[in-house]
């Protein structure tokens, strides 16, 4: 029996929802670019603490020596480095391997290429790679290298730019999560205010059939729920279409990030989310829909 | 069955709607309420199905009080009861077929037993041939009777008819009663409230006439007369 009712309800509710025609597709539109907004803020929070973790293992410190230095008083300096607690590993990159990666990175750009040749021999200084154990550790080591006892040796260690592009990335996801998340809560609110509305409309429509219906000996369930089921399709049908935008959007930001940051792919990352993501936005687009039609219930409806 | 006990109604705008009314109507009675417009005729009326309820006084159901019924228990309640308005109060996007089943469907009928019931109703009130047809293709009297076989649907035991023939031709309007009559030799209690004087007069049963919110006269057998 409970079930026959729910049918029935679910029925009149869809005819209702379809019979609104473009006030439903407005209503949809307003609920989606809010369900829209706030996944993305989502997206940008996942994107972020992916990327930056992906940025943060490539970060390392380079010690760049000057060419007086032998190698064996590097290897020396290795060794040492090696000790502390705080680094993850050192690796001797020499001047010829350094040469043969920058050959290999601009096999394709011909004014490097032309530059080598001019200089003639090979300009570039040996190195060593520092990784620390954690990324908030560079700042001490970067300083100890600064004051240690072979700091004549070095001319140059390039952690600062890294630094700055780290701080940057931070600073701007930070901010699109907040301007994000107040978008968000405006527009949730906005949603709810419009999907109330269009409910209430299709209520007052239906005036008529109120009485009748309650005449007739119609109870509560029977008038109500298809006001549930009404706000529940608004709130499915914006989940699915936030999706499908949320989804192109994905695949903008990934391959945006792939020429910016030259990192790899994010797609097979959103892959792996994409049905939490799915379900939260299914659930909060049922969830505002229904409680939509609980306040147009509540100050409409009288028993 | 019926029972108005001291039963005063006034509206929250001051205005006395009933004052001081006994009435017994038994089971299986055919009742005229007659007065004139705005004599409290609906009124007393809407106190019978809960619709409204008296600011002083009580109205018996079967010796129960209506005011005690819960509120989310009044649809029940309300299907011991069929009503037929001047309007019909028929719903305009269902057809005639879907009208009176919506009354089965909202009591939670299988749609087996309302295949069932509904070809016998709409017997009943002589209304078969236009089943699938709506409302706005039918003619008054029509519409009517689709009103009447909504309301039977449920074999209440009493109907409220709140001036059926209002809208209706003369004639129209007396195939109406005698489809009432019908119904209440079945044994269904008939409560109608009418200011037509001659169908009241041809009826020669019990009238009750109202004036100014109080009852003026209740005879078997009586006339029109206020």
């Amino acid at each position: 029996m409970k079930l026959l009712k729910l049918t029935r309800t679910l029925k009149e509710g869809f005819i209702n929802f379809r019979r609104n025609g473009w006030l439903s597709v407005g209503t949809i539109s307003v609920l989606a670019i809010s369900l829209y907004i706030v996944s993305f803020t989502l997206l940008i929070g996942y994107t972020a603490n992916f990327v930056l973790q992906n940025i943060q293992e490539k970060i390392n410190i380079t010690v760049y020596f000057s060419p007086e230095v032998k190698q064996e008083r590097i290897m020396e300096i290795k060794e040492k480095l090696a000790g502390f607690s705080e680094i993850k590993s050192v690796d001797f990159v020499s001047r010829e391997q350094a040469l043969q990666e920058l050959e290999q990175l601009s096999s394709r750009n011909e004014i490097i290429k032309e530059a080598i040749q001019e200089v003639g021999g090979n300009p570039l200084p040996d190195s060593l790679v520092i990784k620390a154990n954690n990324p908030d550790q560079y700042e001490i080591i970067a300083k100890a290298i600064e004051n240690s006892v072979f700091r004549d040796d070095i001319i140059n260690i390039n952690y600062e730019q890294n630094k700055k592009e780290i701080e940057n990335l931070n600073k701007i996801v930070n901010l699109t999560k907040k301007v994000g998340m107040g978008l968000g809560i405006i527009f949730i609110f906005l949603a709810l205010l419009i999907t109330f509305n269009t409910i209430r409309i299709t209520m007052y429509s239906h005036k008529q059939e109120f009485e009748v219906k309650r005449l007739v000996g119609a109870s509560n369930i029977y008038v109500q729920m298809p006001f549930v089921f009404e706000g529940i399709f608004y709130g499915f049908f914006s989940a699915i279409i936030s999706i499908i935008f949320i989804f192109i959007t994905a695949k903008y930001i990934s391959s945006l990030s792939q020429k910016m940051l030259g990192i790899a792919s994010l797609m097979p990352f959103y892959w792996s989310h994409f049905w939490i993501l799915f379900g939260i936005l299914i659930l909060l687009g049922i969830m505002l829909g229904v409680i939509s039609s609980f306040i147009a219930i509540r100050r409409y409806l009288k028993v | 069955m019926i029972k108005f006990e001291k039963v005063t109604k006034q509206y929250p705008d001051g205005y006395v709607a009933l004052q001081e009314v006994d009435l017994f109507i038994n089971k299986g009675e055919f009742v005229s309420i007659v007065g004139r417009s705005g004599a409290g005729k609906s009124t007393l009326l809407k106190l019978i199905y809960a619709e409204e309820y008296p600011t002083e006084g009580r109205v018996f159901f079967n010796d129960r009080p209506i005011d005690v019924i819960k509120r989310w228990h009044l649809p029940y309640f309300r299907r011991n009861i069929g009503t037929i308005f001047q309007d019909f109060k028929l719903l305009p996007k269902k057809n005639v077929f879907e009208n009176i089943s919506y009354a089965l469907e909202v009591a939670g009928d299988s749609n087996e037993e309302i295949m069932k019931k509904i070809p016998k109703i709409l017997d009943i009130v002589k209304i078969t041939d236009k089943a699938l047809l709506y409302p706005h293709q039918l003619s008054g009297g029509e519409q009517q009777r689709v009103s009447i076989a909504r309301a039977l649907i449920h074999n209440p035991q009493v109907i409220i008819a709140d001036e059926p023939t209002g809208n209706l031709d003369p004639v129209s309007g007396w195939e109406i009663v005698q489809l009432l009559t019908k119904i209440n030799k079945f044994g269904t209690t008939v409560i109608l409230a009418t200011h037509n004087k001659s169908i009241v007069d041809n009826l020669k049963k019990r009238v009750v006439a109202i004036d100014k919110g109080k009852i003026i006269r209740d005879q078997e057998n009586g006339r029109y007369v206020i």
